[in-house]
């Protein structure tokens, strides 16, 4: 019995102690040669690293990798105790426990400013890269979220991509009744709500005001009196007209995928990021990322478009020179477009000699054209307005909330502040 | 269970010369001591210690980051009584491990039975029932997301034998995706319970019973004046167990369905893992830590006070 009630106390006392435990081993560069590195870059930061250590010999790179969620705890844990690697994967802007603005506040990151590619970023992603007017993080590639195709299914149906609003519904109807509905949706996993909703999002709010942020911080707009309601009832239309497969709150991301990749669904709504992993699933597919139409002037399509995670130097790195060494590598078009190529985007920087993949031409072709707006939640002021929308969706999905409640509780988040 | 006949309270204390008794007492104390030390020092400085620092920061706004924070007071825990996520998290907890307890501990105990039969083969099926225990909590949660899901092999199988209607979007649904975690839970750990159980039927002397079946005791009134008396240290354990982890339950739930659709899952585990890495409100999230262990420790306290007054009753 004694042993039990011990228990009783180890298991209460352990409940709290997992919630504020956690990280990794120390990153501790001790030879001047080593540089310490922790990446969310999975399967891609391999190359770069071999390109790097082949580039400048003698250097041994040490690096971990992880996925998002579990990163963002480690090197907050890390960076709190003083054992954070040199360089570690950093988000452009705000709205992410591991985001530039956050991690920049008090003083964990290294500024990056007098590097040469720094100036040379383009406005909307120096104004992600950069905290109080200092520039803080290596983005090195940049993603779109549209329509993903399957070509093969798409010909299969013989319906084509629609352009407009009205276009997609029929289509949408079209596919539906020859039982390959139009595209495939993971809601289970609830990061994967919040894309459909951007890229409505893109033309209905920003097509008739580019200035929506401003607005938003000026506290002169609101999600719930703005063209976002617009944008949620459109996603709801899609899915009341057949545009996803049954049950979306049932399937998850991976799921998902295997629709779009086999041709059980004519496609994806997601980020370009996804193509390479339906090519994975079916490597004889073509799909090709276009926008998802959201209103009836094709013109005025708008593409969401964000550089994705880049590189911080840690403000304490052990090795800072190697650590400036890497983002530099990371910078040049050798190490870009190594890291591009694979992940399966767009660099940041012009002139790189880049081969813009065929699948891509249409995303390319609107950031040239300036016709892309950041990912939303970049720009707003902390973590939780994100997360109160990805459950709210889910809520919305499930009948368990109206779009209006769901857009007033995120302004409430929003304007809690930072 | 034999209990010490000294120390008692309530009887009669026979006078013994001090000198007679002390040496002995004393030397078992030290000893015992002693030996309790180094599991002691290392469960103060592991586990104590670092709790009760932690219970400082559910005081305070830290962000998990920021080396400048500042003390709130009560201000995380006034916040909690306002945050419906919250309080429906608290709900949700409280239901899962109630209905686990109950659950599993039920066809813990009736596989137990079976197992202790002299059905063939036993030996391979108390290994097959026990195997879901051995994996680890999130593999069995990631096979359950597939067969769980819409075109999964759950609704297949019934699809299969003509229950289309009984096919359901388990995960999906916030009606079933409560009971449908529960039910993974179950399905893993019914095994352990069963073992638990077991233990405790095959420690019940065959004499006991065969004087009661020579009585003319049935096989049901056989189980509730034998069996059911003497296996009630193994019900405190098993219910004991369940119900901390059913309280405690984490991966199944992550893994399952991250908490949604919506919050409809979210267990007070899973609120605290949100607020404190994925929101950054590490005062916060230890506040609602501070939360669910008291209610592990009340529930937990309150049922073993009672089932150690069954036990003994039975005993």
């Amino acid at each position: 019995m004694k042993t039990l009630r011990a228990a009783l106390a180890a298991t209460a006392s352990v409940t709290l102690l997992a919630a504020c435990s956690g990280g990794t081993e120390a990153g501790d560069g001790k030879d001047s040669q080593t540089l310490t590195l922790a990446s969310v870059d999975q399967g891609s930061v391999e190359d770069v690293v071999k390109a790097f250590e082949k580039a400048n010999p003698g250097v041994k790179v040490r690096y971990t990798t992880s996925g998002a969620d579990q990163y963002q705890q480690q090197i907050r844990t890390q960076l709190s105790s003083g054992t954070a690697p040199d360089v570690m994967s950093v988000w452009p802007g705000n709205g992410n426990p591991a985001a530039t603005h956050v991690l920049a506040e008090p003083g964990y990151l290294r500024d990056l400013s007098d590097r040469p590619w720094a100036a040379k970023l383009p406005a909307a992603t120096k104004s992600v890269a950069q905290y109080d007017g200092k520039t803080y993080n290596a983005l090195f590639g940049q993603n779109g979220i549209g329509a993903v195709y399957n070509q093969q299914a798409l010909t299969a149906s013989g319906l084509t991509a629609p352009t407009t609003w009205t276009e997609l519904l029929t289509f949408c109807k079209d596919a539906a009744a020859r039982k390959t509905p139009a595209f495939a949706l993971g809601l289970q996993d609830n990061w994967v709500t919040q894309i459909v909703q951007y890229a409505l999002v893109a033309t209905t709010v920003y097509g008739p005001d580019r200035d929506f942020d401003q607005k938003m911080q000026a506290g002169q707009a609101t999600f719930a009196d703005s063209a976002w309601s617009a944008a949620m009832d459109k996603y709801r239309t899609m899915e009341k007209e057949g545009c996803f497969q049954k049950n979306p709150l049932g399937t998850n991301y991976e799921a998902s995928q295997q629709l779009a990749a086999t041709g059980k669904t004519l496609g994806i709504v997601q980020g370009n990021w996804v193509i390479a992993l339906l090519k994975e699933k079916n490597p004889k597919g073509t799909f090709t990322l276009k926008p998802l139409p959201a209103d009836d002037k094709a013109d005025d399509a708008l593409m969401p478009a964000a550089a994705g995670a880049g590189y911080g130097v840690n403000a304490k790195a052990k090795n800072e020179e190697l650590a400036l060494k890497w983002v530099d590598f990371v910078m040049s078009p050798k190490g870009m477009n190594l890291y591009v190529k694979k992940q399966g985007g767009l660099p940041t920087l012009p002139d790189t000699g880049y081969t813009v993949d065929p699948s891509l031409t249409e995303l390319s072709r609107f950031i040239t054209d300036d016709r892309t707006v950041p990912f939303m939640d970049q720009l707003w002021p902390n973590a939780k307005v994100q997360q109160t929308m990805l459950s709210g969706l889910q809520e919305i999905f499930s009948g368990q909330a109206e779009p209006k409640d769901v857009l007033e509780a995120m302004d409430a988040d929003y304007e809690a502040g930072s | 269970m034999m209990i010490a006949p000294t120390d008692q309270p309530g009887k009669p204390v026979v006078p013994v010369p001090v000198s007679a008794r002390a040496p002995v007492r004393r030397s078992r104390t030290a000893s015992t001591g002693w030996f309790l030390l180094p599991a002691m020092l290392l469960f103060v400085f592991v586990v104590l210690v670092p709790s009760a620092r932690g219970v400082y920061y559910a005081f305070t706004d830290w962000d998990g980051l920021d080396p400048d924070f500042s003390f709130v007071g009560l201000d995380n825990f006034t916040d909690l009584t306002r945050d419906d996520d919250a309080v429906q998290a608290i709900w949700h907890t409280l239901l899962i491990a109630l209905a686990i307890t109950v659950i599993q501990n039920l066809i813990g105990l009736l596989l137990a039975l079976g197992v202790n039969s002299a059905i063939k083969s036993r030996n391979l099926l108390r290994v097959f029932l026990f195997a879901p225990a051995v994996i680890t909590q999130i593999v069995t949660a990631y096979l359950w997301r597939n067969l769980l899901g819409p075109d999964g092999a759950v609704n297949g199988l019934l699809g299969g034998v003509g229950l289309e209607s009984w096919q359901q979007n388990w995960l999906g649904d916030p009606d079933t995706a409560l009971w449908s975690v529960v039910g993974v839970t179950v399905w893993q750990y019914a095994g352990y319970s069963m073992v638990i159980f077991l233990a405790g039927l095959q420690s019940v002397p065959a004499e006991i019973h065969e004087a009661a079946a020579i009585d003319g005791a049935g096989p049901v009134r056989r189980f509730w004046s034998v069996t059911r008396p003497l296996l009630t240290p193994a019900l405190t354990i098993n219910l004991m167990l369940s119900s901390i982890g059913g309280l405690k339950l984490f991966d199944q739930v992550y893994a399952l369905t991250g908490g949604g659709p919506g919050h409809a899952t979210d267990t007070l585990s899973t609120l605290i893992y949100k607020d404190a890495f994925t929101l950054g409100e590490f005062g916060y999230s230890i506040a609602l830590a501070v939360v669910l262990t008291l209610v592990v420790a009340v529930v937990s306290t309150g049922q073993y006070f009672m089932l150690a007054r069954n036990e003994k009753a039975a005993s």
